[in-house]
């Protein structure tokens, strides 16, 4: 008998065999004529080295089956793929249509995280980006604050003294916003406003950043204010504006006026260090006097306007970085500050201190603004996902049923099932894998257009490593969860009709477990159709919601005034003027100014102190405060609560008064008495005369804070830029043309810019709100066609495989409709409890999109109806059909089947 | 790197070779186990390629391994279990081609070898 060849236990056999050779050399050395006792002694001489040559037949025999077992395994896989591949190209239809889902699936959840990538996760594309520590508040990446010196954002001062003593970073830098530019190329070029930061000459060395053209700044660019007349662009505003023309490094670019030298472009991968807000060029700090007259930001403490990076010097924790900085921060903003200022910083630093964490992906405003937003959608997706695997799963499981007797088939002739089971696995690998190729096409196509929809964010959300994995896992978890089920299910249909000799015909075995996947899919689609009708809702909410004043009749006009020159009495004068023209407008019902208008991310704060009231906490003296110009709070149309309006009369000589907001009056004065209280504010005192109701400022969402409002005829800082407020008798749209006229007319160097109705400025805030909204129901659409589909595809089996049963009820004189009835009271059936769990679903994950919401409760009547009735609907159109079938099925004929 | 005995490195690189086409020559006739193969070069050769029976085994393994033979255990002559290998079809090929391959050698190696000028005019 011969004994099969032994996989996987070398030392035997090896050992074996040599024994047997020993064995037979030393019989035939005694069959020669040699002494029996010294015949094994002569045998294993004659062999030679035993052990050498059995560790030398080992190693080959390990060798062997290795590669041999891998030979089997990539074997059965070709195999089983390239049958799987035959099985898929025999049913074209059915391929493309499970193909299309999958990617559908697969394409909008990469499109999310590649999103989610780029914006909350990925790294800034520079050398060991661990090693870098952001200084101050990273969100506030085009902050400025005027006053009181602060924390969380530097003055180029403080910086200086951070760069000169700081010993855990072993390079620094600064960077910051730089406002609106004028940029002009060539004579009589076309003005174009460019996003620029001013940074200090280390900001590349110390980033790690080679030019892609040219050169980067040095350090020599740091020592003269307006010494060095240089810019360094992007890569992706060299290639829009430039055409990637390297003919233009060592050209000039006029920067509001000033000429600077092109010396380099960046590298293509690095838009800087925002991230969400793609920096077009660089211009060295040190020429910003130049590019700003009259705005002494390099000496002034009292302007916070930059973000600081630096990285680590070997051996340095993060925790040591952040003792060492805040503790020097601390220690310039308090030698530098002023007596009356004292307090104030020490107050500020106990309750905030600056901010000291890691850099290695940059600074971001919108990281934090679009968090929640993201999240929200991946979990969307994610359900959209569920649907299409339950779907997906539904259709192979389908099919699984329909080839039962070829399964059978090839179990009868041998094939275990385990092996049958790897096909169907395998298979349905095949389809995940083709439709995240597929998906991969949509998702870039997908993240390209969800950027393209206004929300003001700039990034390159591509598909790297960290996206290509996510999406290879998914296809991977799609074909488990789509494969399992039908693959076990379909091989032990097959194994008990192999068992039966007769299988019956028509009728085909009951969808138990497609039932329950379709169950699963109106409750998945229930729970995104309630959670897209809440946010639905909520943007409605927030698209109306009162902001306190005459929303959808205001236009606001921004004048640059400073630039032109404008300052003290001149400045007054011109505000004067403007408004007076702006009024003499046709349709204007009334106008005035304000120092820093609505709904356009700017926040002006001052710290307050009133006679007889103590804080408890450090912040109770911060208020917010504007400047505001006659007859501003009727104008803008605020309910004024008590006391008067700033007027006329409230001008540079008179003396100083304020209006207060309810927040305000009743958190300093709670007894009621804040008329005709004196407050100090800006080294001023000012003395309160009028009581307004709130008004949100810039966020519908914020809680409205303590507001100081001060006649604008009073300021005591400069004011560099201004607004005209109007408003409209009718649709302020209509007079946008008009009033940018009148107010260019006096003087066409001042820049008048963004004239624009209020409404639309909230619209702005709440884009990202309405573009969730969107696409979450979207999504939920999405998942109600599938599961709609989903019942459709389970009922029309089910009627099919009770033809004869519905055909012997209409022969024995049932009426159709009663048929029809029985095959949609079942749909109902499978609807109903879909949409309850769904809802319970829904309910219980409500908290989830909590901060998404608006002006609704957790539980939200209208969304739940809503999508009760939708749901309800799509469920009993999905089941007209096979039940308006079930009603025409001919009595004979179904009998005939059986 | 160490040698056998008397053999020096020309001596081991040219019997590895050699070897291997006097295995697969002597499964050419049916399948043999080790010993039978050890027994059959010796004769053939008359004792002057085998420096140890062992240096077979793993040559025989290698071959294996290489798929130009296959094994399977069997009962010997003797009636004990003994590993029996058979010339594969790509065994049979490489026995082909290794064999004119090695006769074009040693007929060339000969010739130059009987040179007894510098040069070959």
């Amino acid at each position: 008998m011969r004994r099969p060849f032994r996989l996987g236990r070398p030392e035997r056999d090896v050992d074996d065999e040599l024994a047997f050779h020993i064995a037979e050399r030393e019989r035939a050395l005694i069959a020669a004529g040699e002494e029996p006792g010294r015949a094994r002694s002569r045998a294993l001489e004659r062999f030679g080295d035993l052990s050498r040559v059995r560790a030398e037949c080992l190693t080959i025999d390990r060798d062997r089956d290795r590669a041999r077992r891998w030979g089997a395994v990539a074997g059965s896989l070709r195999q089983d793929a390239g049958y799987g591949l035959r099985r898929l190209r025999r049913q074209p239809g059915f391929t493309l249509i499970v193909l299309l889902i999958i990617a559908i699936g697969i394409g909008t959840n990469t499109a999310i995280f590649s999103l989610i990538d780029a914006l909350l996760l990925r790294p800034l594309p520079v050398p060991h980006p661990e090693q870098l520590v952001a200084v101050g508040d990273p969100r506030q990446t085009a902050s400025l604050s005027l006053g009181l010196p602060q924390a969380s954002l530097l003055s180029y001062p403080v910086f200086a003294d951070l760069r000169d003593q700081t010993r855990t970073l072993r390079g620094v830098y600064a960077s910051g916003y730089a406002q609106r530019l004028d940029v002009v190329r060539g004579r009589g070029g076309d003005v174009t406003h460019p996003r620029g930061r001013f940074v200090s000459g280390s900001f590349f060395t110390v980033l790690g950043v080679p030019a892609f053209v040219g050169r980067t700044f040095t350090a020599a660019e740091d020592r003269t204010p307006g010494g060095d007349p240089v810019v360094v662009l992007s890569y992706g505003y060299w290639a829009r504006a430039f055409a990637a023309d390297r003919g233009v490094i060592g050209g000039t670019l006029s920067v509001n006026g000033v000429p600077l030298t092109i010396v380099g472009v960046a590298p293509p991968d690095f838009a800087g260090d925002v991230i969400g807000q793609a920096s077009d060029l660089w211009i060295p700090v040190m020429m910003q006097p130049s590019l700003m007259p009259h705005t002494p930001w390099l000496s002034d403490r009292s302007v916070s306007w930059l973000l600081v990076m630096g990285r680590l010097a070997p051996g340095v924790s993060l925790a040591a970085a952040r003792t060492e900085l805040t503790a020097l921060v601390a220690r310039s903003l308090l030698e530098h500050a002023t007596a009356t200022d004292h307090d104030a910083i020490e107050h500020m630093l106990r309750a905030h201190a600056t901010p000291v964490g890691s850099g290695a992906r940059g600074f971001s405003y919108y990281r934090d603004a679009y968090r929640t937003a993201l999240l929200t959608l991946m979990a969307a997706v994610g359900l959209v996902l569920l649907v299409v695997c339950a779907n997906v799963a539904n259709l192979l499981l389908a099919r699984a049923v329909a080839q039962v007797r070829e399964i059978s088939v090839r179990m009868a002739i041998g094939a275990g099932r385990w092996r049958l089971v790897q096909l169907a696995l395998t298979e349905s690998l095949l389809l995940a894998v083709g439709g995240a190729a597929l998906g991969l096409a949509v998702a870039v196509l997908g993240s390209r257009a969800l950027l393209r929809m206004g929300t003001g964010v700039t990034l390159a959300a591509g598909l790297d490593g960290r996206v290509l994995a996510f999406t290879a896992a998914l296809s991977l978890g799609t074909a488990i969860l789509v494969g399992t089920l039908p693959a076990f299910r379909g091989t032990r249909l097959a194994l008990a009709t192999a068992l039966r000799t007769q299988g019956r015909s028509v009728s085909g075995p009951s969808l138990v477990l497609g039932r329950y996947l379709v169950v699963a899919q109106v409750a998945l689609s229930m729970t995104l159709v309630v959670g897209a009708g809440m946010l639905a809702r909520s943007t409605i909410h927030l698209a109306h919601a009162d902001v306190g004043v005459a929303r959808d009749n205001l236009l606001i006009a921004t004048i640059d005034a400073q630039r032109a020159g404008y300052t003290g009495p001149r400045l007054l004068a011109l505000m004067r003027d403007l408004t007076g023209r702006a009024l003499a407008v046709p349709g204007v019902a009334a106008a005035t100014l304000s120092e820093d208008g609505l709904f356009n991310g700017r926040y002006a704060g001052t710290t307050v102190q009133i006679g007889g009231f103590s804080a408890r906490a450090d912040s109770d003296t911060t208020v917010a405060e504007d400047a505001v110009g006659p007859g501003y709070f009727h104008a803008v149309g605020a309910h004024i609560l008590r006391g008067r309006d700033i007027d006329a009369h409230d001008n540079e000589t008179a003396p100083r008064v304020a209006v207060v907001n309810a927040s305000f009056a009743h958190f300093f004065f709670p007894r009621g008495d804040a008329l005709g209280q004196h407050v100090l504010a800006d080294s001023a005192t000012w003395e309160i005369v009028g009581i307004v109701a709130d008004i949100r400022q810039n966020g519908i969402r914020d809680a409205p804070a303590r507001r100081l409002y001060v006649p604008i005829f009073q300021a005591t800082e400069g004011v560099s830029e201004f607004r005209v407020v109007v408003r409209a008798e009718g649709d302020p749209a209509r007079l946008t043309a008009a009033v940018q006229g009148a107010l260019s007319a006096p003087d066409p160097s001042v820049a008048v810019l963004d004239v624009e109705p209020l409404d639309s400025l909230i619209g702005s805030t709440i884009q990202g709100d309405r573009l969730v909204a969107t696409m979450v129901s979207l999504f939920g659409v999405l998942a109600l066609v599938l599961a709609a589909l989903g019942l459709y595809g389970v009922t029309a089996y089910t009627t099919v495989r009770r033809t004869a049963e519905f055909g012997l009820r209409l022969a024995l004189g049932a009426a159709p409709a009663a048929v029809a009835r029985m095959v949609l009271r079942e749909a109902a059936l499978l609807t109903g409890l879909g949409i309850a769990i769904g809802l319970t679903v829904a309910l219980a994950a409500a908290h989830l999109v909590e901060a998404q919401l608006y002006g609704i409760g957790l539980f939200d009547p209208p969304s739940v109806g809503l999508a009760i009735v939708v749901l309800g609907l799509s469920g009993t159109l999905a089941a007209c059909l096979p039940a308006s079938r079930a009603m025409r099925i001919a009595p004979l004929d179904a009998i005939h089947t059986e | 790197m160490q040698y056998d005995g008397t053999m020096d490195e020309l001596g081991v690189s040219l019997t590895r070779g050699t070897l291997d086409l006097l295995i697969l020559k002597a499964l050419s006739w049916g399948p043999r186990h080790g010993y039978a193969v050890a027994e059959w070069i010796e004769r053939a050769t008359g004792q002057a390629l085998l420096v140890g029976e062992g240096t077979l085994y793993p040559a025989l393994h290698r071959l294996e391994r290489h798929r130009l033979v296959s094994s399977e255990w069997g009962l010997s002559e003797s009636n004990r279990h003994a590993k029996f290998y058979r010339l594969s079809a790509a065994g049979r090929q490489r026995l082909l081609t290794g064999t004119s391959a090695w006769q074009r050698f040693v007929g060339a190696a000969d010739r130059a070898l009987r040179a007894t000028a510098p040069l070959p005019s």
